[in-house]
């Protein structure tokens, strides 16, 4: 079983697009796939229509105290299944600084299901810290979707700086940037991806567009290869998968 | 992990209708409805159904790609298009991903073999809840070997994890709305047997498999729907006359069917009640001459060595008497089975079967447990048998015992027709010396109205002026007086067998014992 998260301090560049999209490609290949909605806000959860609330409560979960089977719903896609998102995580962020580090927890309650599952993909709310050991600890790749624009580049910053002061645990944990959100008639947006490629050549091929297809998932309530499959994004989080595939 | 439950369809109608019921009554939403060929393919060894999982190759009816399907439990753990159009013969010829590489490994790079093939409609259905999401899903499957011998319908309902709730109230709605039997058999094991054997329509003597929480209304409907499938099996042998038999079974299933609707108040709709058991009794009755006469044929070789051989060569002209009579019985029977009365009331009682608008709220009791209405009834049955079969003594006018063999007949007709919902063990208690009583009882009437016939049928032979056939008639008679007195005479032994407290007790325990799940 391998555990990714998307990540990014900031919201709206598409990490729950990420998540989505990408555990329906992944299931849809016939892999055995888990999504973590781990956002109160419950984005992912709203895209598989599913209620956002998990009995017993979400915390429950990451306490130890309600096991994770409990809690999973099946999507109508087959072999892809989620845990709801949960109020119980608007804390998550304060949680995560205490001594009882809860993403470490959440790796943990993800072994009750690793012989179930192939992927786990946690869906994090921005307000996750990378100066958290405890994500590194959860998953076994960060998916960091990128908008070219400057502002993005502080989390690369704080990716650099993190590399650098913690070479060890960068050896176990594989950060895989890409850009999303891409408009290749801007010309910022092309300067931007070439002096970022140049001063990090790890990031990804693979690109997502900026695509009103991809934006209509709040309206179809599905993930973008159920209502266009075939359609341009489709083919990019097809080709983003293959790629992080031969990463992993 | 959510398990799939799997029903037979009884609901008369045919697939498109119980779609129909499915789509529009219940509100699923029909995500596909495939048409055409199938067969399912397994290692020599039976690699996949040991490790309950099914590989299906389908290809589609017109010029659809050929999909390959593996699912466990009706989950599907992969589907995907086939790139040639015949069935993989090697695992090696699996479609490229991650799950057929496990199934690979499963079969263990081995071979594959195809094995029953049917042509089949199949369509999956979705329940969903107020966010449009699937709570469950429902596979509607019909299907036919492709010697054409039609398999019993299936629906499975596959619950998605998580949903667990919210099926099992969809199963309670689907099964009041269409007429289920809980079945553990797939579809394949039928395509199996029914290649192998050629297994034809119409269940056993028992009939319907019931389930205790069906409702009552759904539970009756599957009854009917049973006894008129045996009613429909032997009807062309009834009109043919060659097997007294199917006669028999005939009756049988419209005497049964009278008793069902007679226990059927607060069930079965009101008006059509009192119709259909009008005219059940009418082709009761327009069937009981020929009966007879079918008995007295029967009997006759029987009848016959109980007299002295030098005397039964003297029957010879009586049993042509026989014969003739029972030719003429035959052929009035017959005249009233193909009459415009049985055929409308025939058409009538079907559609009265398909409409399920005749079986919602159509009676106080009809969505109770089905159990619950049928263990009162068997009670009260019985305790009016056990009542007035105290009352039978050495003096009591042959009527009484005529009449305790109809209340006999009601309970046990109750008990058999509704026989897969008792626990077996207190069923056959009460079933064995209640048939010792009815064979008591049978054998007391029969005989007198055989000989009562026969003293009629005798009145022929005078003509012939044949005093030595009328002599031997008289010992057959007198035989037949024997053996109803002997049957008068252990009566009360036979019954004192049913009423005593070890099959009384068995009452209480009709109720089948709650399996732990
Ligand atoms: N590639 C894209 N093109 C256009 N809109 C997108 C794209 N990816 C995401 N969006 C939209 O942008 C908004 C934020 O995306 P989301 O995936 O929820 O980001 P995050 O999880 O990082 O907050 C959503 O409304 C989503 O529909
Ligand atoms: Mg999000």
């Amino acid at each position: 079983m391998k555990v990714l998260a998307t990540y990014n301090i900031k919201g709206g560049v598409g990490k729950t697009a990420t998540a989505v999209n990408l555990a329906h490609v992944a299931a849809a290949h016939g892999n055995r796939v888990l999504v973590w909605d781990l956002d109160p806000q419950g984005a992912a959860t709203f895209y598989f229509r599913v209620k956002p609330k998990v009995k017993g409560g979400g915390k429950a979960i990451v306490r130890g105290s309600l096991e994770l089977g409990d809690a999973i719903k099946a999507t109508d896609f087959d072999n892809l299944d989620l845990v709801p998102a949960d109020f119980s995580y608007r804390h998550l962020d304060l949680w995560l600084d205490d001594a009882k580090k809860p993403l470490v927890r959440i790796r943990r309650a993800l072994r009750q299901v690793s012989e179930e599952y192939d992927y786990v993909f946690l869906d994090c709310p921005p307000s996750i810290s990378l100066t958290s050991e405890s994500v590194f600890r959860a998953a076994d790749a960060l998916l960091v979707p990128t908008i070219p624009t400057t502002l993005s580049l502080r989390t690369y910053e704080q990716l650099d700086r993190f590399v650098e002061e913690n070479p060890d645990m960068v050896r176990e944990l594989k950060i895989l940037g890409f850009f999303s959100m891409v408009d290749r008639h801007k010309r910022l947006h092309r300067r931007f991806m070439n002096d970022l490629r140049a001063a990090h050549p790890e990031l990804l091929e693979a690109t997502i567009p900026n695509s009103t297809d991809i934006e209509r998932m709040g309206v179809h309530r599905e993930p973008v290869g159920a209502y266009g499959k075939g359609s341009k994004p489709a083919r990019a989080y097809e080709a983003l998968w293959s790629e992080i595939q031969t990463r992993l | 992990m959510s398990k799939m439950r799997r029903y037979e369809v009884t609901a008369a109608g045919d697939f498109a209708s119980v779609l129909a019921v499915l789509t529009d009554h219940l509100g699923l939403r029909l995500l596909s409805l495939d048409e055409g060929q199938r067969s399912w393919l397994d290692t020599p060894a039976g690699t996949l159904e040991r490790a309950e999982t099914t590989l299906e190759f389908r290809r589609p009816s017109g010029d659809g790609t050929p999909t390959l399907t593996w699912a466990a439990e009706g989950r599907v753990l992969v589907h995907d298009p086939c790139v040639s159009s015949t069935p993989p013969v090697q695992s090696s010829e699996l479609p490229d991903s991650p799950a057929f590489a496990r199934l690979a490994t499963l079969v263990d790079g081995g071979e594959l073999v195809a094995g029953p093939t049917v042509n089949s409609q199949i369509a999956v259905l979705a329940c969903l809840d107020d966010e449009e999401k699937t709570t469950a899903r429902i596979i509607f499957d019909r299907s036919e070997t492709i010697d054409g011998i039609t398999l019993p319908m299936l629906l499975e309902v596959l619950p998605l994890r998580g949903y667990e709730d919210e099926a099992s109230a969809l199963e309670k709605k689907l099964k009041r709305s269409v007429a289920l039997s809980a079945s553990v058999t797939p579809m394949r094991e039928l395509a199996q047997q029914g290649a192998s054997e050629g297994r034809g329509a119409g269940s056993g003597e028992d009939g319907a498999a019931l389930v205790p929480t069906m409702s009552a209304a759904s539970a009756w409907r599957a009854v009917f729907q049973d006894l008129s499938d045996a009613i429909t099996k032997s009807f062309s042998g009834v009109l043919s006359g060659n097997d007294p038999e199917d006669l028999h079974a005939f009756r049988v299933a419209v005497r049964r069917i009278r008793t069902i609707l007679q226990d059927g108040d607060d069930v079965v709709d009101p008006e059509s009640r009192d119709r259909f058991r009008h005219e059940y009794r009418w082709l009761g009755d327009v069937t009981t001459p020929t009966r007879d006469a079918d008995v007295h044929l029967i009997e006759f070789p029987e009848l016959a060595a109980t007299l002295p051989p030098s005397r039964r060569e003297e029957l010879v002209p009586f049993k042509g008497i026989l014969e003739r009579h029972r030719a003429d019985c035959h052929a009035a029977m017959t005249v009233e089975l193909r009459s415009m009365r049985r055929a409308e009331f025939g058409t009538a009682w079907l559609s009265f079967l398909a409409d399920d608008d005749a079986w919602t709220g159509c009676g106080d009791l009809a969505d109770e447990p089905v159990l619950r209405i049928v263990l009162r009834r068997v009670e009260k049955a019985n305790r009016q048998l056990v009542k007035n079969g105290r009352k039978i003594s050495k003096k009591s006018p042959a009527i009484a015992l005529h009449e305790l063999r109809k209340e006999g007949k009601r309970l046990r007709y109750l008990l058999e027709c509704f026989s897969p919902l008792f626990n077996e063990k207190a069923l056959a208690t009460i079933l064995r010396p209640l048939r010792d009583v009815q064979d008591d009882l049978g054998e007391f009437q029969d005989t007198e109205v055989q000989a009562n016939a026969l003293l009629e049928l005798a009145g022929e032979l005078e003509g012939a002026d044949d005093h030595s056939a009328l002599m031997a008639i008289g010992g057959v008679i007198e035989q037949l007086g024997v053996r109803g007195a002997e049957a008068r005479a252990s009566f009360s032994k036979t019954f004192g067998q049913f009423d005593n407290r070890k099959v009384q007790r068995a009452f209480d325990q009709l109720e089948p014992r709650k399996k732990k799940r």
